[in-house]
């Protein structure tokens, strides 16, 4: 045991040497893609966000409110999940079930058929700026449409003066996200992309480079044990992606993106990193060590890594693909470690949702790296 | 005493027997060279003798140890200088000592005393933080050498150790490769194509060619093998038949090869004889052109078992491949 740790530093340390030699190059290398990808793209590839999940507390059930609720299921926008208490409501806001939660009082009816004001409150999480942007601006139309339609009904036959109040009026109140643009909704995206990117290209890589250039045979002849030559690899190759990832992450803070938990969030999107790079080296080792030549190995990657970057929910909310768009991103692990560092950034740290990323993107490593190191170990027999 | 013995060692790659049932026996302390043409199975040989491949049959022991069993000893008792440079080549000279050093669990302490040694060794001291990428050929390969030595193995195994280099390099390598052997006692065992590098480093040679260990003896005796003494080449114009049948049986040389106008024959003291040679040319009415009496080299050893001269073969070697697949 004691062998294989000692062994598996010096491939490691080896590894870092060289890595360390040109550092600037391989960083660049991964983060030049994902940022090339959001100038071209980041504007122009949108969909429309339709069936946003929203909790609907009602508690009067007078003509008004089922007149305006009437209002807020047309054109599909929401979908809306009735709920008996605002605690739940709000709890299934916590755990990102949905996206606002749109509370109407008793007395809603009354107050509005008195000729007065009635409130509706709208909760709302304002991680994802499309969605919520679409959210808001659906909600806030039902509302005035309703208005309307209440004020034209009011006026007095003999077509006096229209009254200048809304007789239905929002009051909104963002839980999450707080002053969120698209680029803190990208910045987490982009932070996994250059872990995937730098991971991916760097893991088969280093199998096939050494494969060529006979490195590999000169350790295979050592008196070391296969498993540290394999270990200290894929090591190394997570220790570099992580590099190139904090680097991202570097930026993105300067540039202002939001990081809502401190210190032991920074903790826990290092920790993501970890897992998500040990998967997508394993996953590229895995191909890198199948690939005949370098060009093969390099045409796979990009048949691999732009589809996941486009699916993953980094770019655009899941809510604003086709359906057979967001089937593929479910079965994508760059999602659900996209969302891990999403929610971590921007929401705070909430274990609800964050133990089904983390679950999800274990596994995946997991299996990805058994795969990559056998892989690896067939080359090498 | 015996420092590698092999017996029936075979490999086969899917039907092709690249080693074809070698036995041979190396002593510790010397040179021993594989001789033979591309694809003979000379760098299979290497690789099943240093763990790096399983023989598909026979046993091989390297200093003591099994190669099937005990192969951490085997590792730990060779160095190895492969056919392709394999060296790190964005680290430097001293990095990738280190790094070798460590790989075979050596003190850094240790590792680091040796270095200045072994690069004034093969003067490459002052160049130890430079990049390897930067070296020349030459150069890589005395890295490779003392590389290989760093570790203080009791055997270095050597893949073509020379080949790409220019003649001076090939020099300074044959030097090297020497004053392992000789002043740090280190057995060698190398394969070559190059008759003159076999015959001046080896105290053993083996012929090798398809897979098969044709014959193993001092480059000497391997020379007497194919008829002691001299050779000599004559080309003349004339009928030959009478000449030939004249030289065979007058002088009971013993005739190596027969062309028209040219006639090669083996035979002790050569130069003694030359003038009853002169007479039957001039007996059987033939005209000597030209003549050439010289001593046998590798390259008549190669010929004299395979029938062929090693540089025919390059060009052959596809040919034999499938034809051997075909057998
Ligand atoms: N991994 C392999 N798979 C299939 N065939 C192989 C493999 N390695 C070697 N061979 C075949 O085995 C035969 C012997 O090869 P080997 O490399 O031992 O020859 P060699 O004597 O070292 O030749 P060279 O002078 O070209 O280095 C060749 O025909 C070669 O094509
Ligand atoms: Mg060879």
């Amino acid at each position: 045991m004691m062998r294989v740790v000692r062994e598996t530093y010096i491939i490691f340390k080896k590894d870092m040497l060289i890595w360390f030699k040109s550092p600037v190059v391989p960083v660049i290398r991964a983060l030049v893609f994902p940022l090339l990808w959001i100038v071209i793209f980041g504007t122009a590839f949108g969909g429309t966000v339709e069936h946003i999940p929203v909790a609907l507390v009602q508690e009067d059930f007078g003509a008004h409110a089922q007149g305006l609720v009437q209002e807020l299921n047309k054109k599909e926008v929401l979908e809306i999940r009735k709920t008996t208490n605002y605690a739940t409501a709000f709890r299934m806001l916590t755990r990102k079930e949905v996206y606002g939660v749109i509370f109407i009082p008793p007395g809603f009816s009354q107050a509005i058929g008195d000729g007065g004001q009635g409130r509706v409150q709208l909760s709302t999480d304002e991680t994802s700026p499309q969605i919520s942007s679409a959210l808001i601006a659906h909600v806030y139309d039902a509302a005035g449409v309703y208005s309307d339609r209440v004020v034209l009904e009011r006026r007095p036959a003999g077509g006096g003066p229209a009254e200048v109040v809304d007789p239905v009026v929002m009051e909104k109140n963002t839980v999450f996200g707080r002053g969120i643009e698209y680029l803190d909704f990208l910045a987490p995206g982009v932070v996994m992309m250059t872990i995937m990117f730098s991971a991916m290209f760097s893991g088969g890589l280093g199998v096939i480079v050494d494969r060529e250039f006979g490195t590999l045979r000169m350790l295979m002849a050592a008196p070391i044990t296969k498993d540290a030559i394999i270990l200290g690899k894929i090591i190394a190759g997570v220790m570099q992606s992580i590099a190139s990832g904090i680097v991202a992450l570097i930026i993105a803070m300067l540039m202002g993106v939001e990081l809502e938990s401190g210190a032991l969030g920074v903790l826990l999107i290092v920790l993501l990193m970890f897992i998500a790079g040990f998967g997508f080296i394993g996953m590229s080792t895995a191909i890198g060590a199948r690939s005949k030549t370098l060009e093969q190995f390099m045409v796979m990657m990009q048949v691999i890594v732009m589809p996941m970057w486009f699916l993953s929910g980094g770019l655009y909310p899941l809510e604003s693909m086709p359906g057979w768009m967001r089937v593929v991103a479910t079965v994508n692990p760059l999602t659900y470690a996209t969302d891990a560092v999403r929610a971590v950034m921007l929401r705070g740290i909430v274990w609800d949702i964050l133990a089904l990323d983390f679950l999800i993107l274990i596994s995946f490593s997991v299996v990805m790296f058994a795969m990559g190191s056998l892989a690896f170990k067939r080359t090498i027999d | 005493m015996d420092i590698i013995v092999t017996r029936d060692l075979t490999k086969e790659f899917n039907g092709l027997t690249a080693v074809d049932g070698v036995s041979f026996s190396v002593k510790k302390g010397e040179i021993f060279g594989f001789l033979g043409p591309n694809g003979a199975g000379k760098s299979t040989t290497i690789n099943i003798l240093t763990t790096l491949l399983l023989p598909t049959r026979g046993t091989a022991t390297v200093n003591g140890y099994d190669i099937l069993t005990q192969q951490d000893d085997v590792r730990r008792s060779i160095g190895i200088v492969s056919q392709d440079v394999v060296l790190e080549n964005e680290l430097t000279a001293r990095e990738n000592l280190i790094l070798h050093g460590e790989v075979y669990g050596m003190a850094r302490r240790e590792i680091e005393e040796r270095i200045p040694r072994l690069l004034k060794l093969v003067e490459l001291e002052g160049r130890e933080d430079s990049r390897v990428k930067t070296f020349s050929g030459g150069m890589k390969r005395r890295l490779e050498i003392v590389k290989s030595f760093l570790h203080k193995p009791e055997i270095i195994f050597m893949d073509e150790p020379t080949t790409g280099l220019d003649p001076q390099s090939r020099r300074v390598v044959w030097d090297h490769i020497n004053y392992l052997n000789k002043e740090e006692g280190v057995t060698i065992f190398l394969t070559t194509h190059y008759m003159d590098e076999a015959d001046y480093l080896c105290h053993r040679i083996g012929i090798m060619d398809f897979g098969r260990l044709l014959d193993l003896d001092t480059p000497e005796n391997l020379k007497n093998k194919i008829g002691a003494g001299d050779l000599v080449d004559i080309g003349f114009t004339g009928d030959g038949e009478a000449f030939v049948r004249e030289v065979q049986e007058g002088c009971g040389w013993e005739v190596r090869s027969h062309e028209p106008g040219h006639l090669r024959i083996a035979a002790n003291r050569a130069e003694l004889s030359l003038m009853k040679l002169v007479r039957i040319a001039e007996e059987t009415g033939v005209t000597i052109d030209s003549l050439s009496v010289r001593e046998p080299t590798l390259e008549d050893v190669f010929i004299h078992y395979t029938g062929r001269a090693i540089r025919e073969q390059a060009a052959e070697n596809v040919t034999r491949a499938v034809l051997r697949r075909l057998r």
